[in-house]
């Protein structure tokens, strides 16, 4: 029943008008009063959104509410409390211990301004550094604070803060949720008598892979870098790149219990202002559970769920961040996830390769075309073989007919149904030879293709020549740079196959205007999909889709909005200036 | 939102061009040839200075009513009744246009390439790619006819290079064609070939200022009347009067005629996707207007319930003509005679009747178009 109600209600939408809901898409403004107006705008949208959660529910949905016990529900510790005893009981509860086998519960004594005071610290085994932990926490507190220490202050918190912990990286709270969280993501929390604070302590020491290579975006010359798992070590790998003291990074923490720490990354005059408080309302308004990569969040913060084309870039390299940022794009990095973020982007963003700027000008442009041909064989090849020999065979000169044909003669099916089986095939081997393990697996994907094409075509299921376009597409394919766009040309490419086979050049036409028109009215992140195509911009972009000598690229691009337009002046080369005075 | 959308002069102006050079890839050369024999090209140019001579007089009044379209302006001379009135007529213009194109369109397609399917079926693909495009408004067809056009004047000057060599000189003579007096006298009801002016009458809310308005106008107006000018000559020059009266594709049988060596001799199927482009473009603008002005006209509040009805309309009436000749009968006797009355003779009435108005009540009242 529930489904011929869903059925029912997407009918309805079909072909009956549903009003547009009143909410407004983010628009990249240019003037400051517009964003002015906008920052005030979400400002109000957040208030509101915070009135009404604080707004309890009347009796009639008491009735209705779940029973037992709610989260929010009054049997928390929020306070950290003086009596120690009452600290450790709700810590050992609320980690389920000792069920937990990897929580450590450490109970000692700590001698300060004359008084023996009970202590524990709390931590997770295998996720602290313990040199750290033992060296400079148990240890000064523990031996150390016999020695007499010349502290004037008259609070303990402070005594032992300032003279007992010998680490960095020392929070003093009163609320139990900071200890927690700080324990919940490799910290450790220090409860001590008498004391109504406690000291969370960030030791962070599991084992994580190291600095490695990039595996998706392999160049030949490039810094040969790539992020790794670790929130810190990545903005760190970006920071030590832009060494800018405007670079902002901004931390926030996504998921209500997994709380997984992200990063807004940007340069605080460069950014488009409106543009940081659209990425910050996304942020700080992402109601799930868990989150785990970064795939899922770009999937949570995008403006468009179903268009085919990625409206994010995700890099791994800090290189291609710490360039995308000094455009004046924003980067949001997520711990536990070795991809960054970058937004906004346009369509000729995911074209370009992380390389395009290291190699000279004449191969960049080069690689360019190149490129731009791939895609346009990855996408409309099959669909232009199909319209061909079904429809327009005059285009094909009269020598190549007849081997088409006569190689076509003994197979049974029509040109799109090979088409369709062949590319099925290809796909099937691609995804195969992903999940196969170690070296085997490249080796088996390339032999598997060669035997089954050969196979096929000595069966007479396909022609040989269907052979040579399902590879050249394949090749097309994997020539694009980024991989999530790769993937929206191989669905695409099916429906082009299918327009093609309905009524040739026009169906095909069909698609690249449909296509056309889609993605010229995506967004991402406020800026249209296709600019400066589409809107055109003024000519400070000098990187569409060739690319402009590196001294010409005076101005960063239009359609960001950004603070400073300017990024060099019109003679950054200063020493060919002084050649040309000297002669 | 609409008062959001704006567009600047290179969108507007491709979007301008688009609608006024299209009909090259229909008829257009054939109907010159038939109306001025060898002075095809000649007639062009006339009925392009003529263009620029009423569009400058129409900026001229427009100065006075900035940011306002046509059925503002009808509403500010007669009421309510003014702004439906003009917004019906245009309304009509555009449900007449419209429809001929798509049969045009598809009449042509089915006897390149798909002569044995149905014409309601060519003409869905059509109306899928209309629909589409005005569910989703005019900012993306206006962008997206920014990049389309380069490409197509790109395939227009490669079809030029390669009929070059069957260009002959003679084929311009006798150099005044069918005479002076049908060309500058009788050829003056010719400048409906530039109605597709009219769209920019409906265009100020969209655009920046009212110097984007006139140079749009002047620089559609003039570029278009290059390739008309451009298409016309190239016909004459490579196809004799009076055989030029003769074929009911004129730019697909020059492209025919484009032989590069062994390898590229049957290559006008390619120039399918630029005609296709352009007239997918052509009718998705004028399917939004139509819904649009309806809308405006009858001050609802969305245009988008109207599309799909629309869409049926257009497909009924495209269906009318018992064959495509009867279509173009109808174009070249009565749209091509008639049409510079909606397209000038109103805007010029309208602004002269507002202007009277403006000076006796005072300034215009500056009220949020709806």
């Amino acid at each position: 029943m529930e489904c011929l109600a869903d059925l029912k209600k997407f009918l309805q939408n079909v072909f009956l008008f549903k009003e547009p809901e009143e909410k407004e898409a983010f628009i990249l403004e240019e003037t400051r009063q517009e964003k002015e107006e906008l920052i005030e705008e979400t400002r109000q949208e957040k208030e509101e959104l915070r009135s009404t959660d604080s707004k309890k529910g009347g009796i009639i949905s008491s009735f209705f509410s779940p029973k037992g016990k709610k989260e929010d529900e009054s049997d928390e510790l929020e306070e950290v409390s003086k009596d120690i005893n009452k600290n450790l009981e709700y810590i050992k509860k609320t980690y389920n211990y000792p069920d937990n086998g990897d929580l450590i519960i450490r109970e000692f004594k700590v001698v300060a301004k004359d008084k023996n005071l009970d202590a524990f610290i709390v931590l997770f085994d295998g996720m602290v550094d313990s040199n750290i932990v033992d060296s400079h926490i148990l240890k000064p507190l523990m031996l150390l604070s016999n020695v007499e220490v010349k502290g004037k202050e008259k609070d303990l918190a402070q005594y032992i803060n300032n003279h007992l912990i010998s680490h960095s990286q020392v929070k003093m709270t009163k609320k139990m949720n900071d200890v927690i969280e700080e324990v919940n993501f490799g910290g450790a929390g220090l409860f001590i008598d008498e004391i109504d604070c406690a000291f969370a302590c960030d030791v962070k020491g599991w084992v994580q892979r190291q600095v490695d290579k990039p595996i998706t975006e392999i160049v030949i010359r490039g810094p040969q870098e790539a992020f790794t798992e670790g929130l810190r070590i990545n903005t760190a790998l970006v920071r030590k790149t832009l060494k800018d003291e405007n670079l902002v990074v901004e931390n926030f923490k996504v998921g209500r219990r997994s709380k997984t720490p992200c990063a807004l990354m940007y340069i605080k005059d460069i950014a488009n202002e409106s543009l940081v408080e659209e990425a910050r309302r996304r942020l700080n308004n992402i109601n799930v559970d868990f989150i785990f990569d970064s795939g899922e969040l770009e999937q949570l913060l995008e403006d468009s769920t179903f268009l085919p084309q990625p409206q994010m870039l995700s890099t791994e390299r800090p290189d291609r961040t710490a360039n995308m940022i000094a455009q004046g794009r924003l980067a949001i990095l997520m711990h536990g996830s070795p991809f960054a973020l970058i937004m906004p982007i346009t369509n000729s963003d995911l074209l370009h390769s992380p390389e395009d700027a290291y190699v000279r000008f004449p191969y960049s442009n080069l690689f360019r075309i190149v490129r731009f041909v791939a895609v346009i064989l990855s996408l409309l090849l099959p669909g232009l073989y199909v319209a061909i020999t079904n429809f327009h065979h005059e285009m094909i000169p009269t020598d190549l007919l007849i081997a088409i044909e006569s190689s076509r003669e003994a197979v049974p099916f029509p040109s799109v149904m090979e088409i369709l089986i062949m590319e099925f095939a290809f796909e099937l081997i691609r995804e195969a030879g992903i999940r196969i393990p170690g070296p085997i697996g490249p080796t088996l994907g390339i032999i598997g293709a060669l035997i089954l094409g050969q196979a096929a075509v000595a069966a007479n299921i396909v022609s040989p020549i269907l052979i040579i376009i399902v590879a050249v597409t394949g090749i097309g394919s994997f020539a694009v740079p980024n991989f999530a766009h790769a993937f929206s040309f191989r669905i695409l490419r099916f429906v082009y196959i299918i327009l093609a086979a309905l009524t040739g050049f026009l169906g095909i036409t069909l698609g690249i205007f449909v296509h056309g028109i889609i993605l010229v009215s995506s967004k991402s992140f406020g800026v249209p999909f296709m600019a400066p195509l589409g809107p055109r911009t003024s000519d400070g972009v000098t990187d569409k889709l060739l690319r402009s000598p590196i001294w010409k690229q005076e101005n960063r691009p239009d359609y960001l909005n950004v603070q400073k337009q300017r990024k060099q002046p019109k003679i950054s080369r200063e020493w060919a200036e002084r050649e040309k005075k000297k002669r | 939102m609409e008062s959001k959308i704006v567009f600047g002069k290179v969108e507007t102006t491709s979007l301008l061009i688009i609608v006024m050079t299209t009909q090259l890839f229909i008829s257009f050369p054939r109907f010159v040839a038939e109306k001025a024999g060898t002075a095809g090209w000649i007639l062009i140019v006339y009925l392009t200075v003529l263009s620029l001579f009423l569009f400058t007089i129409i900026s001229k009044m427009y100065k006075n009513f900035q940011g306002k379209d046509i059925i503002d302006i009808g509403e500010y001379v007669g009421g309510n009744i003014g702004r439906i009135l003009i917004g019906l007529i245009i309304i009509i213009d555009y449900m007449f246009i419209a429809p001929g194109v798509l049969r045009e369109f598809s009449d042509r397609v089915k006897i390149i390439t798909l002569d044995k399917t149905p014409i309601g079926f060519v003409m869905l693909f059509f109306l899928i790619g209309m629909i589409t495009a005005a569910f989703y408004g005019i900012e993306p067809i206006t962008r997206f006819s920014a990049i389309i056009v380069p490409i197509v004047a790109a395939a227009f000057i490669l079809i030029i290079i390669g009929i070059i060599p069957n260009f002959n000189l003679t084929n311009l003579f006798p150099l005044m064609g069918s005479g002076v007096n049908n060309i500058f006298i009788k050829g003056i009801p010719n400048v409906s070939i530039f109605s597709g002016i009219s769209i920019l009458f409906i265009l100020p809310p969209f655009l920046n200022s009212y110097d984007c308005f006139r140079k749009t106008g002047f620089y559609s107006i003039l570029l278009s009347g290059f390739f008309l000018t451009v298409g016309a000559l190239i016909y004459t020059l490579s196809i004799p009067y009076p055989a030029s009266t003769e074929f009911t594709m004129p730019m697909y049988t020059l492209a025919r005629t484009i032989d590069w060596g062994r390898f590229f001799t049957r290559i006008e199927s390619i120039f399918v996707f630029v005609w296709a482009a352009s007239a997918f473009i052509y009718l998705s603008i004028f399917l939004f207007f139509i819904v649009y002005v309806f809308k405006k006209t009858f001050r609802l509040e969305y245009y988008t319930p109207l599309i799909l009805p629309v869409s049926v309309l257009v497909f009924a009436f495209a269906l009318i003509p018992e064959s495509m000749m009867r279509v173009f009968q109808l174009e070249s006797q009565i749209f091509r005679a008639y049409a510079w009355i909606v397209t000038f003779g109103m805007p010029i009435i309208l602004l002269m009747a507002a202007l009277l108005i403006k000076k006796k009540k005072g300034a215009v009242p500056n009220e949020k178009n709806s």
